[in-house]
């Protein structure tokens, strides 16, 4: 009965885990999908919009009533960066984007650093610090939340990319830019607001993960790195693949760290995500 | 005759030798004696190092100072015979890296000509610094490294003045047979032991691991974790399957938070969570916790309230606050503090500045604990460099704050023993 | 490269090697020596970087586990009683092993796809190396003083400079022979179009291995001399993610592909590092971690190609040769 009972703790915790991590790996392969760019400055990107929720909270409001406000900032300052910089990267060559969203890692981090110090800051007095009980499993709320919050993301970009124009656009440069724009479409537009939408993603992201975690500068690098491997795996561009390729990931993570050892708990993750990888290389649900 | 008028030029000489000669020969400034600091100044320790710096140039400035505090060396207008030289640090920055802390020691030494080096708050980057200081024969005092490889590598000239992991672990079970020595019954067999996987977590609990070995405990689990996760259920299932009665646990405060709500939700039940300072101590730890922090056990280095502590622990206290940003002294600030002092010791009592004397000098040190902020039986050195009166102290999360509870003689208050449980 | 290309880069190295040489003899100033060396050491690691990423094309993330089996290597060699010259081929044989191994499967990947392979074989490994006794766990290593040619270790710096720029010259020379060879022009090959380079036989797999096996090997040799210079070594200082990403930003900065793009990427890098923290450095802000990040940013959007890059685009283009991709241009 132990035996039993810790299994469905693990696979609960499995579970939740992944869509954390899907909150912030589905960001990512939106960008991905409509123009072919890896944001390495995606872990940034959520530090940023973890600090943007902690200063909402020392203003009073809290990270679910600051949700909609941070992924709004994040909307706009994606389309800037996008503006700004990553239209100039993608008329390059193509390592020019790796390189140049490495930069923006580089820097941001510099700059959370000199602006908000490296001490760990979090929100006070957060909500949903409870726990509820489903049956023998306890879960916490803020991880409930986070999950849910995951659920509902994916939904509304899928509900997004499939039924409204903008969205059918971007999945039209996606497939082929040169098609698009010969159809009409502006793709730089369609590449900016994807770029947006991307950040806003992640905006949405951080304020949840402000339930339960403090923030600091190098906050996003254990995230981000997940979340590539995730949208790896799951198949750049998929927005189904993203939610998937997270369980799985969470659910390795946790029964790897219970049935393997904790220290080696992230072993099956990179070794799933390689032999995926190998096998099918657009990874599991991937187009090209 | 024509006689001729002094020259401007001629009487602006006459006037400057008449002045000149009024003032004191060529040494009208005090001889200054330099001391190189090796600190993270910049990198992800930079908001600590920036602290050990006004710490350790705080110290500087009393002891070149005349005002008395019960410390040694402090108010007596530099270092009385060297002719009240005073003392100048000069910092270089390690930025937290072996390879940049090795290169500012060595510039400290080479460009500098330092007579002394401290420093480097990471065992990693004291390990590279004190190797040169041992190559060019440099005294090199160590406040706040923690591992105890450290003294184990037969160097002559590394001192260090705070005690180090394993100290810190038979502080646990120290405290433990205290505990017991007044309950019989305490009933503590158990131990779990739960550490990130980094230098400080593993240099934690191989020591917690072989004090249990060594005082007849049982390992229950022993849990390595990587430092950056961002989830910890298993691990939370681990440590709840092996049924401890005491846990020990060194994380950082993201690690520490995500662990103890584990703890809250899955229900896991023990007498006691001894945890190894970082982010237990951590302003952030009890602020986010509120009610679920209370009763955990933390070591420390260094307290504020501590009975019969040095009248100076306030003073000091106050001094560093207007200096930093109304921060209060900590367990790192306090012992960098101390080093400093320790190093004008050990100078002044050499008489010299020569390194051969100023070694031989630090290893006659002897300190009582009463005339320094910290809670320690004395300063000296033993043989292999490491100071034999350190101890550390033991604090727990009582009203939302942490009180002093052992050891018993300066403690102000009783412990609250088992733990309160969670609270739904 | 023409011969003539071959007498201009040779003869720029013989100045840079005398130069060298001299100092190391004539200068006694730590400080220089130190920065020196650090320059050195960086150079033949982005040169190592660049035989895989850029003249291979597979930009990887995670090189710096070869670098961890040199230094490795020597720290394993020096405390079990052997000579570090030693860790020289065996950590070579290690990392070339290494690389075969990683590469066999994943060389085959395009683009985003192998970079992140590259960090989770690196993650993999650093697992490993946090996880195995054996290995230091986390807590590495720290090598004994010793003195002498036989212990490669040197009370003052010179010789240090001397044995870096050794390996600075060799690697540079290695690669103008590669950029001459038959394996370049493979890799050439490959480069500008897979599918006709397999038409005509040319392996990409075990091609694009052979040069992987090689830039591995490169960094191993640096990471041997690292250990006897550092005396320190553990996870975070030589395998870890942040090492890795700051070998590939030198080789970007500079420019990839090119001969001496690692060289003045690795001047960029120590210039700001050492300049900026002079500076800046003790008010415990990440000041310049901004301005690096900053001018990769800058060198991304506007000069792709790194320092050295934009000079031989400026160079061709007064030449008047065509530019070196000529496809139809598109819109975006």
């Amino acid at each position: 009965m132990e035996a039993l009972s810790t299994f469905l703790a693990l696979l609960a915790g499995g579970v939740l885990t992944g869509l954390v991590f899907a909150l912030v790996a589905v960001g990512l392969t939106l960008i991905y999908g409509v123009m072919d760019v890896v944001n390495f400055a995606h872990g940034e990107f959520l530090m940023l919009a973890m600090y943007a929720t902690l200063g909402l909270a020392l203003l009073g409001v809290g990270p679910l009533l600051g949700l909609p406000l941070v992924a709004l900032a994040l909307l706009l300052f994606g389309i800037v960066v996008y503006r700004v910089f990553v239209r100039r990267l993608l008329a390059g060559p193509p390592e020019a984007t790796v390189f140049g969203t490495f930069g923006l890692l580089v820097l941001l981090q510099g700059a959370a650093q000199a602006l908000f110090t490296s001490d760990y800051q979090s929100v006070p007095n957060p909500p949903l610090q409870g726990t509820m009980h489903l049956g023998p499993i306890a879960l916490s709320e803020a991880t409930l939340v986070e999950g849910a919050g995951a659920l509902v993301l994916t939904a509304v970009l899928f509900a997004f990319v499939e039924y409204t124009e903008t969205g059918r656009a971007m999945r039209a440069v996606a497939e082929d830019r040169i098609a698009a724009t010969l159809m009409g479409i502006d793709v730089q537009r369609v590449n900016a607001l994807a770029f947006g939408i991307g950040a806003a993603c992640v905006g949405a992201a951080g304020a949840l993960l402000m339930l339960s975690y403090p923030v600091f500068p190098t906050v996003g690098a254990g995230f981000a790195l997940t979340a590539f491997v995730v949208v790896a795996l799951g198949g750049f561009g998929s927005i189904h693949g993203a939610l998937l390729g997270a369980l799985l990931v969470g659910l390795l993570e946790v029964f790897g760290g219970f049935y393997l050892s904790p220290e080696l708990k992230l072993v099956p993750v990179y070794v799933a995500y390689l032999a995926v990888v190998l096998l099918r290389p657009q990874g599991l649900l991937g187009r090209r | 005759m024509h006689v001729r008028r002094p020259s401007a030029l001629v009487l602006a000489a006459f006037a400057l030798a008449a002045f000149g000669g009024a003032t004191p020969a060529p040494a009208a400034d005090p001889p200054e004696i330099v001391i190189g600091s090796v600190l993270p100044l910049t990198g992800s320790l930079a908001q600590t190092g920036a602290g050990l710096r006004t710490a350790q140039q705080l110290a500087a400035d009393l002891v070149n100072g005349h005002v008395s505090y019960p410390l040694p060396l402090v108010g007596k207008s530099g270092l009385p015979h060297l002719g009240h030289a005073r003392i100048r640090i000069e910092f270089a920055d390690s930025q937290g890296k072996p390879d940049q802390a090795r290169a500012a020691a060595e510039q400290l030494i080479t460009q500098q000509h330092v007579v002394a080096l401290i420093g480097t708050y990471a065992s990693s980057t004291t390990a590279t610094a004190s190797q040169v200081a041992e190559r060019y024969g440099v005294p090199f005092l160590n406040p706040d490294s923690s591992s105890p490889s450290l003294t184990a590598r037969g160097l002559k000239w590394f001192f260090r003045t705070t005690p180090h992991d394993g100290t810190f672990a038979d502080n646990f079970y120290q405290f433990l047979g205290d505990l017991k020595k007044k309950n019989k019954n305490l009933g503590v067999k158990r131990v779990a032991i739960v550490s990130e996987d980094g230098l400080f977590g593993t240099g934690a609990s191989d020591a917690e691991e072989a004090g249990a070995k060594k005082n007849g405990y049982d390992v229950a689990t022993r849990i390595a974790y990587p430092a950056t996760t961002t989830e910890v259920n298993a691990e939370v299932q681990k440590v709840k399957a092996a049924t401890p009665d005491v846990l020990m646990q060194a994380s950082y405060l993201p690690d520490a938070l995500l662990f103890m709500r584990g703890y809250k939700q899955q229900g896991v039940a023990v007498k006691a969570i001894l945890a190894q300072d970082a982010g237990f101590i951590d302003p952030g730890f009890i602020k986010t916790l509120g009610p679920d922090a209370e009763g955990v056990f933390t070591r420390e280095v260094f307290s504020l309230d501590i009975k019969h502590r040095n009248q100076a622990v306030p003073l000091i206290d106050q001094l560093f606050r207007q200096r930093f940003n109304d921060k209060p002294l900590d367990g790192n600030t306090a012992r960098d503090f101390m080093g400093i002092l320790v190093l004008a010791d050990a100078l002044d009592r050499a008489g010299s500045t020569k390194p051969d004397a100023v070694r031989d000098a630090l290893t006659k040190t002897n300190i009582p604990g009463k005339l320094t902020l910290m809670p320690w039986a004395r300063i000296h050195f033993d043989a292999t460099g490491q100071n034999d009166g350190g101890v550390g102290i033991i604090e727990q999360v009582q009203d939302g704050k942490y009180e002093t509870v052992w050891p018993f003689d300066v403690a102000v208050r009783p412990v609250v023993w088992p733990m309160p449980a969670w609270k739904h | 490269m023409s011969g003539a290309g071959v007498r201009t880069n040779g003869l720029a190295l013989a100045a840079i090697v005398a130069v060298g040489v001299v100092a190391s003899f004539a200068v006694h100033d730590a400080v220089t020596l130190d920065l020196a060396f650090t320059l050195l050491l960086y150079a033949v690691l982005g040169q190592s970087w660049n035989w895989i990423s850029g003249y291979a094309g597979n930009i990887s993330f995670g090189h710096a586990i070869f670098f961890g089996c040199g230094a490795y290597a020597a720290a394993l060699c020096v405390t079990n009683g052997v000579s570090p010259w030693i860790a020289i081929p065996a950590g070579a044989l290690a990392a070339a092993a290494l690389a075969v191994i990683a590469g066999f499967p994943t060389l085959g990947l395009r683009g985003h796809y192998f970079s992140i392979a590259t960090i989770a074989v690196a993650a993999l490994v650093e697992t490993f190396v946090r996880t195995a006794p054996w290995l230091g766990k986390a807590n590495g290593f720290e090598l004994p003083i010793r003195s002498g040619w036989a212990a490669m270790q040197f009370p003052s710096k010179g010789p240090y400079v001397l044995l870096a720029l050794a390996l600075f010259a060799a690697v540079q020379l290695a690669t103008i022979a590669l950029e001459r060879s038959r394996l370049g022009y493979y890799l050439r090959a490959l480069r500008a179009n897979h599918a006709a380079a397999a038409s005509v036989g040319i392996g990409e797999r075990r091609t694009k291995l052979i040069a992987f096996a090689w830039s591995a090997v490169i960094a191993s040799v640096a990471g041997v001399l690292y250990a006897q210079y550092t005396l320190f070594i553990d996870p975070p200082s030589t395998i870890a993610l942040a090492v890795s990403i700051d070998i590939a930003l030198i080789g970007v900065v500079g420019g990839i592909g090119t001969l001496w793009g690692p060289a003045v990427g690795a001047l960029v890098y120590v210039v700001l590092a050492k300049g900026v923290a002079l500076r800046i450095g003790g008010a415990g802000k990440g000041y310049d971690l901004v301005i690096y990040g900053a001018i990769i940013c800058v060198i991304a959007a506007l000069r792709p190609h790194g320092i050295v890059g934009s000079i031989v685009d400026v160079l061709r283009r007064r030449r008047g040769a065509a530019a070196p991709d000529a496809t139809i241009a598109c819109a975006p």
